[in-house]
């Protein structure tokens, strides 16, 4: 028994809104609208496949004869106009191999293709996928976008968590931790440096006298002090109750740094008005510096800090000494 | 600040956490921050930021929202809907609506397309615990919708999305609130006024 098909035109019209309907010679005999549309202004009465179509791939092609004698019924191509738009389709002879129909669609190609033709959901047949395509697409941009938000809410946090655990809370400078980190970065980076250690003379008689409070207003002060003197590529830390580092980087003249140690030991021996009453200390301040080792690493230019410190303050107060002595 | 100990990693409901953010934004963008900060005092919970990517303990959003029930002295009911409109509503929020809009053509058909809601949510997200959405007709241009969902102020929710969505299709409905979490849609005239206009193309930007 023959079974024929009895779909007539304006039905493959919607079933298939790009379908291409081609005779013998290859031209058109219907078109669906939506592939209509995406033709634009051709007259379609007298052109031929090869006429509105390159073939990308099987490759050699030019015909749809050709493509269906190399046996691809699969194939890609793209629109001969401005639009170059990439479709890619199924064809299979009908009518006792008098007509030939092919089916086309726009495949990844289609949030491009309706935005450039305005297409709507009326342009598809409902059974296609593309309504669920371009909804995954713009789902997918939207949960990028919240994560990209997260993503810089917590970094923004989590640079303010790290500055937060650099940083000593009385005074704003670094704490011991980030003292020890610069230094170890410089000592591994090989970089010349200058290390001041400075410790606070009578600072305990402030606290004595004045109380806690007159103490923790001079550390403000010295913190101030400290910020004004240093570069932004030196760091400047409080690494114990009055004990202070200063490193300053790419500096290792011997002149420079006992420069900035004496200008800062003038400025923190200067009195401090706190509520009336007049705080005063002083500061002593080992200097060491990276050129004077042969292998600076952290626990070594502590330790020689602490040697310069110690040997400041046996010198007398308000001093600052610098170890090992250069050679005049 | 990022709510570090209340966020529950991977476990917890992600539905309080999208609810939680949207609650956050329409309390903020219609009775102003300091209402909000009021809200968050109340709950007692130490954070005033809520991330939609993250998950927060189940039962986290409705008792928020109780709390800006008490601090905006309106039915928590009628927050949670109007929190439902302003989601569809709101120009900061156009995705929503568009995400919507892609359910039909028509509202009847966009009725259809919520029991579609979480296949289309899994496709973007494929953890996410959206709730269960059942549609009945119920007679001629009558319809009976099931929620159901672990937060109970969805339904809720979907009643003030539902009128929003009914509006910008132009269709005049009567959207109500059933018991059972069930929502009864009457569509009166489908083409009352004029619908918002939708182009499938995303906008640039």
């Amino acid at each position: 028994m023959q079974i024929t098909c009895p779909v007539p035109l304006d039905a493959l019209a919607r079933f298939m809104p790009m379908h291409l309907l081609l005779d013998r010679d290859e031209r058109v005999i219907s078109v669906g609208p939506t592939l209509e549309r995406v033709l634009g202004d051709v007259d379609l009465g007298s052109a031929r496949f090869q006429d509105l179509f390159e073939v990308r791939s099987p490759g050699g092609t030019s015909t749809v004869a050709e493509m269906l004698d190399r046996s691809a019924d699969r194939f890609r191509l793209v629109v001969r106009n401005e639009a170059r738009v990439g479709l890619r389709g199924l064809a299979m002879p009908v009518a006792g191999g008098d007509q030939v129909l092919i089916n086309l669609s726009f495949g990844i190609d289609l949030v491009t293709a309706v935005r450039d033709f305005a297409l709507t959901d009326a342009d598809f047949a409902p059974t296609e996928l593309a309504m669920e395509l371009l909804y995954l697409a713009e789902a997918n941009a939207a949960v990028t976008r919240e994560l990209r938000g997260l993503n810089l809410r917590l970094e923004g946090a989590r640079m303010a968590a790290e500055e937060e655990a650099l940083t000593d809370p009385l005074t704003g400078l670094r704490n011991r931790r980030a003292a020890d980190l610069f230094l170890e970065r410089l000592c591994s980076a090989d970089a010349p440096f200058g290390l001041l250690h400075m410790d606070l003379d009578y600072f305990k008689t402030v606290n004595d006298t004045l109380g806690h409070a007159a103490g923790d207003f001079v550390l403000e002060r010295v913190g101030c002090i400290l910020r004004d003197q240093i570069r932004a590529e030196d760091c400047a830390a409080r690494i114990g109750g009055d004990e202070f580092v200063v490193i300053v980087s790419g500096r290792s003249n011997a002149a420079v740094l006992m420069t900035v140690a004496e200008r800062i030991i003038a400025r923190v021996s200067s009195p401090i008005d706190f509520n009336g009453s007049e705080c005063k200390v002083s500061a002593s301040v080992g200097i060491v510096r990276s050129v004077d080792m042969t292998k600076p690493d952290r626990t070594r230019v502590s330790a020689a800090a602490d040697r310069a410190l110690y040997a400041a303050k046996h010198a007398g107060r308000s001093r600052a000494v610098l170890l090992p002595a250069p050679l005049e | 600040m990022i709510p570090t100990f209340r966020a529950t990693g991977w476990m917890g409901s992600d539905m309080d956490a999208l609810l939680l953010r949207s609650l956050q934004g329409y309390v903020r963008d219609t009775f102003g921050q300091a209402r909000w900060q009021a809200v968050c005092r109340r709950t007692g919970l130490s954070v005033e930021t809520f991330e939609p990517m993250l998950r927060y303990a189940t039962g986290t959003a409705d008792r928020v929202a109780h709390c800006a029930a008490e601090v905006l002295g309106r039915p928590v009911e009628t927050i949670w809907e109007d929190m439902g409109t302003y989601l569809v509503t709101n120009p900061g929020q156009e995705g929503v609506r568009r995400l919507l809009r892609f359910g039909g053509t028509g509202f009847a058909d966009f009725l259809h397309s919520l029991e579609d809601m979480p296949g289309r949510a899994r496709l973007a997200m494929p953890d996410l615990n959206v709730p269960e959405l059942t549609l009945t007709e119920s007679g001629p241009d009558h319809y009976t919708i099931r929620c159901r969902s672990g937060v109970r102020g969805i339904p809720r929710v979907l009643v003030g999305i539902l009128t929003a969505m009914a509006d910008d299709y132009g269709s005049l409905c009567l959207i109500d609130a059933a018991e059972d979490d069930c929502i009864s849609v009457r569509v009166l005239d489908s083409l009352h006024a004029a619908g918002r206009r939708f182009d499938l193309a995303r906008p640039e930007g």
